[in-house]
């Protein structure tokens, strides 16, 4: 057994070592909200947080997150509701079939955290996830306006 | 005219979708043309709308949402004539069965070409228009007065006079015990507050917090998940594999074979995919192990000499390219292409002696069940079909060889829920691809280069003669191949159109988003582009000057020349990059887009810069969506032309991830605008018209950059 902090709660995981993180969050931990799309890390729909730093899930080993801690898009919001990078996705409409997007919604988050004024290049640079249904534009745009958001509020 | 009644079978079939207890009301609308699949003799019915006491709409959609809107566009339309609140209304998939078959004189259903919106317009205002007025009924009973004397405000119902209001979960109980009225009239367009508005989204709150359900995210009490290996050549089948090397491992449940392959069944995803890969399994490869693309390009460029099924004839095209002052010809090959949805096929089926559950991503409800039935022998009524979220479709998912997987292996095991996961390298190396295809276009001009006359030889095969040949009219044309080459609105006097059959079974093609158009009409568009070159005409004005005869597809040219202040020739920006325009105008799906594509080469990477788009779909029932769907296919067209191919050697599939099957990636995204033109003609589709144009309009402005034609795609094959 091993003990994994997901979403600031204990998961008892019995799992090898070996198991990607993406699996053991999502069939272990029954967090589907975090994707598998690839495996081999390029597509970034399994992207999530660990002690602060974007991650691909699907290439992180499961041993390796011990005693780290894990945010995945069911963690990202407060209790004080939705975080912006989520408000800014539902109000740009950003979503098509919507399965790359919390991959996405993570990335944002993660880059904000970094640097919570991007430039439009920067957006561009650093949001790296594929999206197959071709929202690139409304998730540059959602993101410049979490960015403004966020700017507001500190 | 429908008719409507709420017969009983009707509440039995809405499911568990609204809580369906007491004082639920459901509406059926029995419509004319269904009688005859009816088997109670009472009419068959299409339940799409209940209301609960809390006065939450049920809508039970006949199309699934796979990111193209229907999930918005759809109930919207319903809710504009049941004035609905949209926040109170829930929005779940129908199961499979004949009462929800509303396409095509109700004899099918599926979710594909561009067909959702434009097919069940009327159907869906009627099912809203109906409700409304059995609401208003129920009320004006209540409150003893005339239905005339009431009016609704979305969700409730008031007595103009009196003030005196009941909300629809109030009435819902009374008007499930009223008969249903028949020709209830509909609102005037001038009063809709849905229609033709952009409605938000209503999945995308779900979607952005990690809640919506898709298929690979089922669960359920026992589930067991599995990973397969089926054969690599195309046509083989399992040979010997030792189950007993793996059996042993951590959480392994067992080993099966499936159609043409293995399984590997464990307690989790991990350990099923890990022993699979330690599995030792040979495959007899079957008849197709000499199989390469490359061959069989040559077998189409050598049938493009032959004679085929002539499909387009007007004047006499042999006679004017003999007489032709100038002739022009031009072969254009097109590869084929993966699907590559985000969401990897995947299937969930449970099976008991008397039952099939199966959660499946689909494009048909009744496909599933049909194959279900097939494998369990179980009659359609012990099918149950559950309809997640789709992780992306674009036409994989009318093939069900995923589901048959789930179901054969849950049929060995009995009582427990087993989830199919495919790897993205088994998804990228059994798709049903769009086919490879070749064709060549001649023109000729008279002596002051007007054109004279277009002929046209494609070669391939289309996926509908193998998928649906009772699509077909003629069983000698496959128009799949073909669409959006010849029967263009082009004024040239003498056309001339031939297809040659060039079977690739056994290897497996399927409908990729716009089908034929998507190779054909980078075909076409690219060769009108070289007629106007060799006619010494700008492209624009090249294409204006053949659609004289035709206002509409002028007008959307027009537009997209002007939302882009059009510039014939090449100019370099203020860093000495060469940018240029190029353009290209297509019908598909009974909707006209036009693009305009920006296109600038830096030290020989291509960029695109910007994509300006007209599209004409009739009438934009939602305009976001309308915008979406056009950026939408413009990715997918645009990602397809700059870098994705499948190659076939030796019977296998060469590329198996997106490092070597390369899908768009942000930072290559044009900005996009989009103009609507709201024609009045009949509605279009919307969700694959945006694909086919974007290909040549890239390529018509590489070759203003560099002079270079492309006559083949991807575009990364090249150096420019």
């Amino acid at each position: 057994m091993t003990t994994l902090m997901i979403n600031g709660k204990q998961y008892e995981l019995d799992a090898e070592d070996d198991m990607p993180l993406l699996w053991a969050i999502r069939d272990i931990a029954g967090l589907t909200g975090t994707k598998f799309g690839c495996g081999i890390g390029m597509c970034g729909a399994c992207s999530i947080h660990l002690d602060g730093e974007l991650v691909r899930s699907c290439m992180m080993p499961f041993g390796a997150a011990k005693d780290k801690a894990i945010t995945t898009i069911e963690g990202l919001a407060s209790e004080e509701g939705l975080h912006p990078v989520q408000q800014a996705w539902i109000d740009k409409d950003v979503s098509q079939c919507g399965y790359c997007q919390p991959g996405q919604i993570m990335a944002a988050a993660a880059l904000l955290w970094e640097n919570p004024n991007p430039s439009d290049d920067e957006i561009k640079a650093k949001m790296t996830n594929f999206c197959r249904c071709g929202t690139y534009l409304q998730i540059f745009e959602a993101v410049k306006q979490a960015a403004q958001h966020q700017g507001e509020q500190s | 005219m429908s008719t409507l009644s709420n017969l009983s079978m009707t509440r039995r079939q809405f499911l568990g979708a609204a809580a369906a207890g007491a004082g639920v009301f459901v509406l059926g609308i029995s419509l004319p043309g269904c009688a005859k699949v009816d088997e109670q003799g009472e009419g068959v019915i299409n339940a799409f709308i209940g209301i609960d006491e809390n006065g939450v709409v049920t809508f039970q959609n006949p199309f699934i949402e796979m990111g193209q809107g229907t999930y918005t566009s759809i109930p919207a339309i319903m809710a504009e004539e049941l004035d609905a609140d949209m926040a109170m209304l829930k929005v779940v998939q129908a199961p499979h069965g004949p009462e929800y078959r509303i396409m095509f004189n109700n004899t099918t259903r599926f979710t594909g070409g561009s067909f959702s919106v434009r097919s069940s317009y009327m159907t869906m205002r009627k099912a809203g228009a109906t409700a409304r007025a059995m609401l208003i009924e129920a009320a004006a009973g209540t409150w003893s007065v005339a239905p005339g004397e009431c009016t609704t405000e979305p969700g409730v119902v008031i007595h103009r006079e009196s003030g005196k209001k009941l909300t629809y979960g109030e009435l819902a109980p009374l008007a499930a015990k009223l008969d249903i009225p028949a020709d209830v009239p509909l609102k005037d367009d001038a009063s809709f507050r849905l229609i033709g508005k952009p409605v938000k989204r209503t999945d995308n709150r779900v979607k952005a917090t990690g809640e919506a359900e898709f298929g690979i995210d089922i669960k359920a009490d026992g589930l067991l998940y599995a990973a397969v290996k089926q054969s690599p050549v195309f046509g083989g089948s399992v040979q010997s594999y030792d189950q007993d090397a793996v059996l042993k491992m951590p959480g392994v449940v067992a080993v099966e074979e499936i159609p043409n392959g293995v399984a590997v069944i464990a307690d989790q995803y991990w350990r099923a995919k890990k022993a699979l890969e330690q599995l030792p399994v040979t495959f007899d490869e079957g008849d197709n192990a000499d199989f390469s693309s490359k061959s069989y390009l040559e077998k189409l460029k050598a049938a493009l000499n032959e004679s085929g099924v002539r499909v387009e004839d007007i004047g006499d095209a042999g006679k004017a390219l003999s007489e032709a002052a100038n002739t022009i010809e031009a072969v254009y090959h097109a590869p084929f292409l993966a699907h590559q949805t985000m969401e990897p096929m995947n299937c969930t089926a449970l099976v008991t002696k008397d039952h099939c559950k199966v959660w499946a991503p689909n494009q048909g409800a009744d496909f599933v069940a049909k194959v279900a039935a097939e494998i369990t022998d179980l009659k359609l009524d012990a099918i149950e079909v559950i309809t997640p979220f789709l992780g992306g479709g674009f036409g994989r998912r009318f093939i069900m060889d995923y589901t048959a997987q789930a179901v054969t292996l849950a049929k060995k095991h009995l009582g427990r829920p087993i989830k199919v996961i495919w790897t993205r390298e088994e998804d990228t190396q059994h798709d049903h691809y769009r086919p490879m295809t070749a064709a060549k276009y001649r023109a000729g001009f008279d002596a002051q280069g007007n054109p004279l006359a277009i002929q046209i030889t494609t070669a391939g095969e289309g996926p509908s003669g193998r998928l649906n040949p009772e699509f077909l009219k003629d069983p000698t044309i496959d128009e799949s191949i073909f669409e959006g080459g010849p029967h263009q609105p082009y004024g040239i006097p003498n056309k001339r159109a031939d297809v040659v059959s060039v079977p690739v079974k056994p290897l497996p093609i399927g409908y990729w988003r716009s089908v034929g158009n998507s190779q054909n009409a980078f075909f076409k568009e690219s060769f009108i582009d070289e007629m106007a070159h060799a006619a010494g005409a700008d492209p624009v004005e090249f294409r204006r000057n053949l659609l004289t005869e035709q206002p509409r597809f002028k007008k959307v040219l027009d537009t997209a020349a002007g939302m882009a202040d059009w510039k014939s020739e090449a100019w370099q920006d203020e860093n000495g990059i060469k940018h240029a325009m190029g353009v290209a105008l297509h019908e598909s799906f009974g909707s006209i887009v036009a693009q305009v594509a920006e296109v600038a080469l830096d030290d020989g990477e291509i960029q695109v810069v910007r994509v300006w788009c007209a599209v004409d779909c009739g009438f934009a029932v939602n305009p976001a969506i309308v915008k979406m769907q056009m950026e939408s296919g413009i990715v997918y067209g645009l990602s397809a032309a700059w870098s994705e191919e499948i190659t076939f050697e030796k019977g296998r599939v060469m590329q198996s991830n997106f490092h070597d099957y390369p899908i768009l990636r942000p930072d290559q995204m044009p900005d996009v605008e989009v103009e609507i033109i709201n024609s009045g003609e009949p509605l279009g589709g919307i969700g694959e018209p945006g694909t086919p144009p974007i290909a040549p309009a890239v390529c018509n402005a590489l070759f203003k950059l560099t002079g270079q034609r492309v006559r083949s795609l991807p575009l990364s094959q090249y150096t420019f």
